[in-house]
């Protein structure tokens, strides 16, 4: 590091820190402020770095940082604090950074050992918990599942549990030891085996030792929206052409009972039209013309309209079989879907809730 | 002879050409018939004779497609009930050609010879007929009805004016075929009239079949 660049990086620093130029100070953004203090420490010009990092962290600079970026904001903040010899400063920075993420780990190519110790050490002096949840997640078939993952900084025993945002507990999803990390899985049902109706839920980790030294409990609000799963249509049933007329129908009936007719009446009428004028004809034409209007009725009878036809049922049965067993195979696959749970499981951010109080 | 040509032309005209190509293998159906005749002669105006008799008769048809080729025989002896001197035989022969037109209808052409032998003589009838057959169907093949009517294309007769009038006659009946077997049976009514210079000649019968293929 040359002079230059170090009289450069005091003067950033200072125009920073808004001693000569506050207003442009303001318009700088969290993530520059990071960036400025990363070059600070690389530079050894921990004092500088302190202020800039701090800064980054402060509330109500412009732009926001992500979690990510904090923990990266707080670790270069405490091995800058470590290297000024301020190692309370140091462990509290490094504590906020497992409260933060309880996964994170600084970076051993970056940090020298002994900042990378002190983390180790404050990390299992810290106790903490994290979740995640996928922000939506649709629960379609029967081993579907929704997953939060649970992450400790050490060793510790948790209860994960869902309840409704009024207090009512649903289910308790989780209760034990969690060394590292966690995947808690549910299934949509509640306690007693019934799905959760639509509304809002609240999933909560909690330490099962909560006391004032103990981790905050971390909650994260899941609106759940109970979906009815749609069903098959029915097959339509088969009809005609597809299928034979299974009842008789009037025209046969009606037919036979006109030729009938129409043949006795001609026999009766015969000499009437062929041998007018030629006197009456014999008495035993009426024998016959009852005899064929007798067969008429017969025949009306014998296929009066609405009968059963047992060819036609019997030709019928492949095809109504076949039919009834679609139908059956749909009301059965329809009865599944219904008795299927569909949720879809939309989460809102995570948030620390601590001792009664939450905070995002 | 122009009713001999009206009747061909018929015959031949309204059958459609489908039905008049099919080809099959000519069956036989035969028919034997018990009947009960009665005739009734109005030859004087106010006076009518009527005479009454059993008969028998028989058929034999050829079928070939939709043509056929029928013989038919019919004799009785009909009287009055007075006494042998009304007694006189029936003999009726006929022959004819037809064609079924369509499958509910049937037409005919031939002649019908019809004589009454009495001991004085013999009275002769020969008539070309035109004769067309409805059948309706009254359960599907096994039961069935018919009318007939039929007409003189021309007539010749032994009796003055040697030339009848008008002739012409008609028959309904039903027919059972049971739903196997060739065997069916018949029951039907038929009338002749001809008109013979101021007179007429009426024959009406009343038939049982039993027939053997169709």
């Amino acid at each position: 590091m040359t002079l230059l660049a170090r009289g450069s990086v005091v003067v950033a620093v200072w125009l920073g820190l808004g001693g000569a130029a506050p207003r442009a100070a303001a318009a700088q953004t969290a993530r520059d402020l990071v960036s400025q203090g990363v070059r600070a420490y690389r530079a050894l010009e921990y004092d500088a770095a302190v202020a800039l990092l701090r800064r980054s962290l402060t509330e109500g600079v412009v732009g926001t940082l992500s979690t990510a970026e904090r923990a990266q904001a707080l670790t270069y903040l405490g091995a800058t604090e470590l290297f000024r010899g301020r190692r309370d400063s140091a462990t509290l920075a490094f504590g906020n950074v497992v409260l933060l993420d309880p996964r994170y780990r600084p970076d051993e190519l970056i940090f020298p050992p002994q900042v990378t110790s002190l983390f180790q050490e404050v990390r299992q002096a810290t106790k903490t918990v994290a979740v995640t949840v996928p922000p939506v997640t649709e629960l379609r078939a029967k081993g579907d599942r929704f997953t939060a993952r649970v992450f400790t900084s050490s060793l510790a025993d948790v209860a994960v549990t869902l309840a409704r945002d009024d207090g009512t507990p649903v289910r308790e999803l989780y209760t034990g030891p969690v060394a590292d990390s966690l995947a808690v899985t549910w299934d949509g049902f509640s306690a007693g085996g019934t799905p959760v109706s639509t509304g809002r839920y609240i999933l909560r980790v909690a330490p099962r030792t909560e006391g004032a030294a103990g981790p905050p409990a971390r909650q994260v609000a899941l609106d759940i929206e109970q979906r009815a799963s749609d069903t098959l249509p029915w097959p339509p049933a088969p009809t005609a052409p597809a299928l034979l007329p299974e009842r008789a129908p009037a025209g046969p009936a009606v037919r036979s009972l006109a030729a009938g007719f129409l043949a006795a009446v001609a026999a009766i009428a015969l000499p009437s039209v062929v041998a007018h004028g030629s006197g009456g004809g014999s008495d035993a034409r009426f024998a016959v013309g009852a005899a064929i209007g007798t067969a008429g009725v017969v025949g009306f009878i014998a296929q009066h309209p609405g009968r059963p036809l047992a060819a036609n049922i019997r030709a019928n049965a492949p095809q109504r079989d076949a039919w009834t067993q679609r139908l059956e195979s749909v009301k059965a696959e329809n009865a599944t879907r219904r008795a299927s749970l569909r949720l879809v499981i939309r989460a809102a951010p995570i948030a620390t809730a601590d001792r009664g109080g939450t905070s995002p | 002879m122009r009713g001999y040509a009206a009747g061909l032309a018929i015959l031949v005209f309204v059958l459609p050409p489908d039905v008049a190509r099919a080809q099959e293998r000519p069956t036989v159906a035969l028919r034997g018939d018990v009947a009960a005749v009665w005739l009734r002669q109005a030859m004087t105006p106010g006076v009518t004779a009527l005479l009454r008799g059993p008969a028998l008769a028989g058929e034999a048809r050829v079928n070939y497609g939709p043509f056929w080729l029928g013989a038919g025989l019919l004799e009785g002896r009909l009287d009055d009930g007075a006494g042998q001197a009304s007694r006189r035989d029936l003999v009726e022969g006929r022959l004819a050609v037809g064609a079924r037109a369509l499958p509910w209808l049937e037409v005919s052409l031939g002649p019908l010879l019809r004589a009454y032998v009495i001991d004085s003589g013999t009275e002769r009838w020969v008539v070309w007929q035109g004769r067309a057959r409805v059948d309706a169907p009254i359960i599907a093949t096994s039961l069935t009805s018919h009318v007939e009517l039929w007409r003189a294309l021309s007539s010749r007769v032994t009796l003055p004016p040697l030339t009848a009038g008008r002739v012409q006659g008609g028959e309904a009946g039903v027919t059972y075929q049971p739903p196997r077997g060739p065997v069916w049976l018949r029951l039907a009514y038929r009338v002749d009239n001809a008109l013979l210079g101021a007179g007429s000649e009426t024959v009406e019968a009343v038939s049982f079949s039993v027939g053997f293929g169709r």
